[in-house]
């Protein structure tokens, strides 16, 4: 630049007698901006090699100290559902493909539906493939890490949560890539003559109470992965690394969607609230995929199917024999019940913690304002607000005339999504809060929040222990709630729980949960089975909200006879219903439901006891059926090592989408740069352009 | 020709206004600032910079080395970092977590060094001293930030790494950890345990 300045001086120009002045000053002006410009432009270079360089369909990540790791895996997603009346059959292909020149080993964490119960893993590995075999935790894991330290492929799936698995995958080639599919069913929801089924592709990042574990530095991570605490021991398992779409390659963490609808009755309509479908329809049957193709894996995909009206089944009953065995699932749904509305003490509990930031927090004030309309006159209500702390809008409960439904509406205005997710503070304000008018109304809580917390299991201790004669309704908001933490809630709390899948999809759910909480209930139900040896989960099945239906899986009883369901009414008038079970039809998968029920069972008596769960028994029962639980893992091993023990095996953390809507996970770092600079600088390279302009054109004018 | 020249001129003084006009908002800010901070510690309340701020002083931060001084303002969203470092709320009283903009308040923060002094001073107006332990680059992608497991009485400083970039929304964050100033005898003395590492 110097130089072109330079250039200029030596050709002075002798003819207009005014301009020489004027055309030094300007070449002064320019030369100093040039200098100006090079400050600024230096920096260009200096910054040059700390940048982010990702070639396309490559993932570049960076390891604790800000230094890039070489390339990493790109995931691929498909998955093919084949729903059968009431159950739901999934497989799950996840192809890990390695684009590095060096060995790789994946580890990547994935949701499940809650009820899912896997029951098969195949690893693909260019034509063979190798059959997954169901193996106690510990002996698995050992399994897959012999083989991976000897060189042989391998893959193994272990569950972290009920709706939390990890895979791991060894000994990936450079440029190779590995197919693991594995397979699992879950139960249709149906609920208000709506069938839906949830498939979750991302999970919110969970909070962590709680101070760490072990005597490392107070505060570190794992390569993005936060390490354990006293509340949650195993957060480092159940964290994975989270970033934007943008960040990834194009291409990976998509997801193929094809569900194949057989569903048993005629059927009027099959949306999706999630995403655009695709849909074939024809009868009782249905074949559908999403519209555009491959979807982001950062939401929730939601299916839901009608039948026509006036052909809503109110009883179901299908048959399996399994092992020498018979197992049988009932479903019946109760008939619409009349009784004048009993005044009620409604308190509302709104997540206002960090991980709701963005669009969960519009929709959980939507909601919370849905609540509030459905309040009549002789109602109390009080709202409660938490992130690290509680703080109610009211110090008691107050009836819900028009003055005090102002003040709600402006405080809902206000609210701010900021902070951790303290929930069991919040828990014990809304179910401790006692008033004296409230003896003889109907208590209730609904709790809106998107659950992202890792102490599930001591916050459903609190809520037994806490709940009274209240019910606890969750409504998960989000396009990622932790699913398992709502409907266990709910469960424990004896409500019911809400899932809403975004702004479009918030008025209906939202509707049918405030129209069941004014409505009745069954309370005190039997089900009395023709065999008195039968086994049926769940044990005691909980109480019935006005469109819900009540399931009963049971082992051990030959269709023949008749199913006896009995229960009080709102009022406490006798409800009673028969259920002829010589017209079961053949089902495929119940004595998975049948072993997922037992062992939840036997892992909830154990917490509400206080005790270690019997681990051989529920060992021995996932064998038997094949299951993935808590004790048991999936593992699959090569036979042959295709590594030499020379090379190096790299590990990479598959990281998971945000989810959708959340501007932010709530222990994510601030943005703290502005645009000023580039500003700056491309004004200042414009001015000296313009000056450049200038000058020559007078040059060339002369 | 002509028109283009008066075209481009126009447009670059334009975004050199933009430019400029961000670092003097900042640099203004803060004297405004110290007027609501002095107001806030004589009345002993939250006083608002202006009226319609949505953010307020929560505190000032001394960085004695650099011979600068800063007054901190609530939150750590956009809207206060535009006029001072903000103070990321955590909920509890510790530990202090406080990001800046790597343009304008914080541009000198990679001068600090371990064992730099660093000071804070609370509405209360009782300054208490820290001295950095570490400073360190993280991807604010794979990392972040859990303030349950800081310890209590310690001191975070964050700002956009590189300090030289154009890019506004790069990934890399550049943290300074700070700890309490040893009660007695050399700050260089003090026993590193408590030091977090990434």
């Amino acid at each position: 630049m110097i130089l072109t300045t330079a250039l200029l001086r030596l050709d002075p120009p002798a003819t207009s007698a005014a301009s020489p002045r004027w055309r030094r000053w300007l070449e002064g002006v320019t030369l100093w901006l040039a200098v100006l410009l090079m400050l600024f432009v230096h920096p260009l270079y200096a910054e040059a090699d700390t940048r982010v360089s990702s070639d396309a369909g490559e993932l570049r990540l960076y390891d604790d100290q800000g230094r890039h790791q070489d390339s990493a895996l790109v995931l691929d997603s498909h998955v093919q559902v084949q729903v059968r009346g009431l159950i739901a059959e999934v497989r799950l292909h996840r192809r890990f493909r390695n684009v590095s020149g060096a060995w790789r080993e994946g580890v990547f964490v994935f949701p499940l539906p809650k009820q899912a119960t896997v029951h098969g893993l195949d690893m693909t590995v260019g034509e063979r493939v190798i059959r997954g075999e169901v193996q106690p935790r510990a002996q698995a894991r050992q399994a897959y890490q012999q083989a991976r330290d000897s060189g042989r492929q391998a893959a193994a799936v272990e569950q972290q949560r009920p709706n939390l698995f990890t895979a791991r995958v060894a000994n990936i080639p450079p440029g190779g890539e590995v197919d693991l599919e594995l397979r699992f069913q879950q139960r249709v929801r149906y609920t208000q003559g709506t069938f839906e089924l949830r498939l979750p592709t991302t999970l919110t990042p969970r909070y962590m109470p709680g101070r760490p574990t072990g005597n490392e530095a107070p505060w570190q991570w794992q390569g993005g992965w936060a390490r354990g605490t006293t509340a949650v021991p195993d957060a480092g398992a159940i964290s994975p690394p989270t970033v934007a779409p943008s960040e990834l390659p194009p291409g990976s963490h998509r997801v193929d969607i094809e569900v194949s609808l057989a569903a048993g009755v005629p059927l009027a309509s099959v949306v999706s609230p999630s995403h655009p479908l695709d849909i074939r329809m024809d009868g009782t049957q249905a074949l559908l995929r999403p519209a555009e193709g491959p979807v982001l894996m950062d939401r929730d995909f939601v299916l839901r199917w009608q039948p026509v009206p006036g052909r809503q089944p109110t009883a179901a009953v299908f048959h399996e024999r399994f092992d020498g065995e018979d197992y049988l699932m009932a479903m019946v749904v109760p008939g619409n019940l009349e009784v004048p509305p009993l005044p009620r003490e409604l308190m509302f509990v709104i997540d206002t913690s960090g991980s709701m930031a963005g669009e969960s927090i519009r929709q959980a004030r939507k909601a919370l304002a849905r609540g509030l309309d459905t309040l009549g006159r002789q109602d109390r209500f009080n709202i409660i607000q938490f992130n690290d702390r509680p703080s109610a809008l009211f110090e008691h409960p107050v009836a819900a005339d028009r003055d005090h439904l102002d003040r709600a509406r402006r405080y809902l205005d206000r609210l701010q999504a900021e902070g951790g997710t303290e929930m069991a503070p919040a828990l014990s304000r809304a179910l401790s809060a006692d008033s004296a008018s409230g003896a003889d109304r109907v208590r209730q809580v609904v709790f809106i929040t998107d659950g992202a917390v890792g102490n599930e299991a001591a916050l459903f201790q609190q809520i037994r222990q806490q709940l009274g004669d209240r019910r606890l309704f969750t409504v998960g908001i989000g396009s990622a709630p932790n699913l398992h933490f709502m409907r266990e809630a709910a469960r424990w709390g004896r409500g019911t729980y809400t899932a809403v899948a975004g702004p479009s999809d918030l008025e209906a759910p939202l509707q049918r949960l405030f129209a069941a909480m004014a409505a009745p209930v069954l309370t005190h139900l039997v089900a009395d089975w023709p065999t008195p040896a039968a086994e049926a989960y769940p044990g005691r099945p909980g109480d019935l909200f006005q469109g819900e239906p009540l399931v009963q899986v049971v082992r051990g009883v030959p269709p023949r006879g008749r199913l006896h369901l009995s229960g009080s009414g709102p009022g406490g008038e006798p409800w009673q219903v028969a259920v002829d079970l010589s017209q079961a039809v053949p089902g495929v998968g119940l004595h998975r439901l049948w072993a997922r029920a037992r062992i939840d069972s036997l892992l909830d008596q154990a917490r509400i006891e206080g005790v270690a769960p019997d681990q051989a028994a529920i060992v021995q029962l996932a064998m038997v059926h094949r299951l993935a639980s808590p004790y048991t893992s999936f593992v699959a091993v090569d036979r042959t090592p295709v590594r030499a023990p020379q090379q190096p095996l790299l590990r990479t953390a598959v990281p998971t989408l945000v989810p959708a809507g959340s501007s932010a996970g709530m222990l994510r770092y601030p943005q703290t740069a502005t645009v000023a600079p580039l500003l700056i600088a491309l004004g200042t390279l414009g001015l000296m352009f313009a000056v450049a302009l200038v000058l020559l054109q007078r040059r060339v004018g002369a | 020709m002509r028109r283009l020249g008066l075209l481009l001129l126009t447009g670059s003084a334009t975004l050199l206004v933009f430019g400029f006009w961000i670092p003097l908002k900042a640099l203004l800010a803060q004297e405004l600032l110290a007027l609501a901070w002095a107001k806030s510690q004589a009345g002993q309340e939250v006083q608002r910079p202006w009226p319609w701020a949505d953010t307020w002083p929560v505190a000032r931060l001394a960085f004695p080395d650099l011979g600068q001084s800063l007054i901190v303002l609530e939150g750590g969203h956009g809207e206060s970092l535009a006029f001072g470092p903000g103070r990321v709320p955590t909920g509890a009283a510790g530990p202090w977590i406080i990001a800046g903009h790597r343009d304008t308040h914080f541009r000198h923060l990679g001068e600090l060094v371990p064992g730099s002094e660093v000071r804070l001073q609370g509405r209360d107006g009782q300054w208490r001293r820290f001295q950095v332990a570490s400073t360190q680059v993280v991807d604010s992608r794979r990392a972040w930030i859990d303030p349950s497991r800081l310890p209590e009485h310690s001191l975070l400083l964050i700002t956009c790494y590189p300090f030289d970039s154009f890019d506004s929304g790069g990934p890399l964050r550049y943290v300074v950890t700070a700890k309490p100033w040893p009660a007695s005898g050399d700050p260089g003395d003090g026993p590193d345990d408590r030091v977090a590492r990434l």
